[in-house]
């Protein structure tokens, strides 16, 4: 077990960030959380440890092993200790610009054989890698949201992965205690590909006068058996965050179905934005995304 | 409690559901087959869905007696004199059911509800066939009927607002939630699902992942009961291609058209569970 484990580091304290970063320190990897702000590595950091203190209070973890996960994890504002990563998993801003100088600088500062893993939902796998010297050692590994908490990562090799970095990375994987399934590099992999046309067709019928946000839901609920109707989803996933990722799809495919419908800029443009702000297609008076 | 004696048109696996439901809702059914021998089946069918009920605990062995008890097998229309409500649950043929149910309409009182259990025909075309068609709606059950929560209350466009009341309470009575929905391809919940379904079918012909990996992504990442392609496999391929070829007929909508691979899949007889050959079924489609 002990040569399993390795030395990974994290770009980007946010969300996402935060939540991959708990993985691998709870898989028992040495974790390296980076940010270039200060004040959000912080935050990322007491997100992680907050995690774990949590896990132990509701029995899922003893005290010695969220201490063990916590020893693991390290931050750090300067890319350069990132110099001994075996695996670096990047989750920052959406931006491809961004995301491909990252890539490149850390060309100069890891080793060659370091796999350069990308959490992007919505850009192409191919086209960050090309930010990198060695695009043969991208893959992209899209997690799900809450990281800690959901099984699924889907696993989407660019145009120039190359076998060695495909097999490390799927080996990798298994030491996170997800399951892998393996895709393309197309825009919104599986799950974001069917989920947002899906949504979008739901807000067409409500708006289109098909039911109400209740009926539509419980009938998505009762007939289907999906955990929660299209509606409570989307006040979790955020009006925004839907607006964004259906707008980029939409941008890479010209396919209608993955443009939101005018509700959702109805809904964003006058802050309904869901749970975090009180108001979506419900009210609420938490505004809490998980847990009580 | 209103409406004791119920009348229903076809004994197949949707009619045997829904007779039990309104059996254990403690109703008086009269169910109408073409031959004994269909109604014999659709008891026995019944008989077996309520002794598994027995087996897992849900009824007392008193209760399955008791509801086949109140379930009668009809061979003749005119033994539907004196049913306060329909509903028809006949094969999805518009003319045969147009045909039954102008019958039926001329045996029932003129007031008597009569509703359609159709998950692919237009509520409102059938609603021409019967006098008074304000007293026609659709009522929609889920497979497997006695299990599945919801029901869809299909108000067609000449649907009295009344009997849309009237079929709230009558949902609810039996046990069920009542969803209300316009007369459209697929009413609600197939309306929003078979262009999804299409979807899953294009992108997996397209090569997006193995029939496997979708739904097992689809499974985790979503939380669904079930992927996409095993609930084609569960739906049947055939009804998948029926319902959608059906709904792009009334709308000429692109995304309910069936798909190229579905098309073929059904023409060389991969119809899903039903006869093992399906996308998850172990068949050449899944890899």
């Amino acid at each position: 077990m002990i040569n399993e484990k390795k030395m990974v580091a994290v770009l980007g304290a946010g969300t996402m960030g935060s939540g991959i970063a708990t993985v691998m320190a709870k898989a028992g990897h040495s974790t390296m959380l980076f940010d270039v702000n200060e004040q959000n590595l912080q935050r990322g950091l007491d997100t992680v440890r907050g995690f774990f203190d949590v896990s132990v209070q509701k029995g899922k973890l003893t005290s010695e092993e969220a201490e063990a996960a916590k020893k693991t994890l390290n931050g750090t504002t300067d890319l350069h200790d990132l110099a001994p990563s075996d695996v670096v998993v990047e989750a920052i801003f959406e931006d491809l610009s961004l995301k491909k100088e990252t890539f490149g600088r850390l060309d100069d500062i890891v080793s060659e054989r370091t796999l350069f893993h990308t959490n992007t939902s919505t850009l192409s796998v191919t086209g960050i890698a090309s930010g990198s010297k060695i695009p043969g050692r991208v893959v992209g590994t899209h997690y799900c949201n809450p990281a800690p908490l959901m099984k699924l990562v889907e696993l989407a090799d660019g145009r120039h992965t190359e076998q060695w970095a495909h097999e490390a990375t799927l080996e990798f994987l298994t030491t996170l205690g997800k399951t892998t399934v393996v895709t393309k590099d197309r825009p919104g992999f599986i799950v974001n590909r069917f989920l947002i046309p899906w949504e979008n067709s739901c807000i067409a019928a409500l708006e289109a006068g098909l039911g109400t946000k209740e009926s539509i839901d419980a009938a998505v609920k009762g007939a289907l058996g999906h955990p929660m109707g299209p509606f409570q989803l989307l006040d979790i996933v955020g009006l925004d965050i839907h607006q964004q990722v259906a707008t980029r799809l939409y941008e890479q495919l010209r396919d209608p179905r993955f443009f939101p419908p005018p509700m959702v800029d109805r809904m964003v443009a006058a802050g309904d934005l869901g749970r975090k702000t009180g108001r979506g297609f419900y009210d609420y008076e938490n505004t809490r995304l998980f847990g009580s | 409690m209103d409406m004791q004696k119920i009348g229903l048109l076809g004994f197949g696996t949707m009619g045997a559901g829904i007779a039990q439901l309104i059996a254990q809702s403690g109703r008086d059914v009269l169910v109408l087959e073409t031959a004994q021998e269909r109604i014999d089946a659709g008891m026995v069918f019944l008989a077996d869905f309520l002794s598994g009920g027995v087996a897992r605990g849900k009824i007392t062995e008193a209760d399955s007696e008791t509801i086949k008890g109140r379930v009668h097998g009809v061979l003749e229309v005119e033994d539907l004199a004196g049913v306060e409500l329909v509903i028809e649950a006949v094969t999805e043929n518009p003319a045969a059911k147009k045909s039954l149910l102008s019958k039926v309409s001329s045996v029932v009182g003129a007031d008597v509800p009569i509703l359609t259990n159709t998950s692919a025909l237009s509520v409102t075309d059938l609603a021409t066939s019967v006098e008074n068609p304000g007293r026609f709606a659709g009522l929609h059950f889920f497979n497997p009927a006695p299990l599945m929560k919801i029901v869809e209350i299909v108000r067609a466009l000449e649907t009295d607002d009344g009997l849309v009341e009237t079929l709230v309470s009558f949902v609810e009575s039996i046990g069920k939630e009542p969803i209300v929905v316009k007369d459209r391809p697929g009413f609600l919940v197939n309306w929003l699902l078979m262009p999804y379904l299409n979807d899953v079918i294009q992108a997996y012909d397209e090569g997006l992942a193995t029939a496997e990996d979708i739904d097992v992504a689809v499974r985790l990442g979503l939380g669904h009961k079930q992927g996409p392609l095993e609930l084609l496999d569960l739906i049947g391929l055939d009804v998948h291609h029926h319902a959608t070829t059906s709904a792009y007929g009334a709308t000429l909508d692109p995304t309910f058209a069936p798909p190229p691979l579905l098309r073929q899949l059904v023409a060389a007889g991969h119809l899903g569970n039903k006869n093992g050959k399906g996308f998850r079924t172990g068949g050449k489609v899944t890899e």
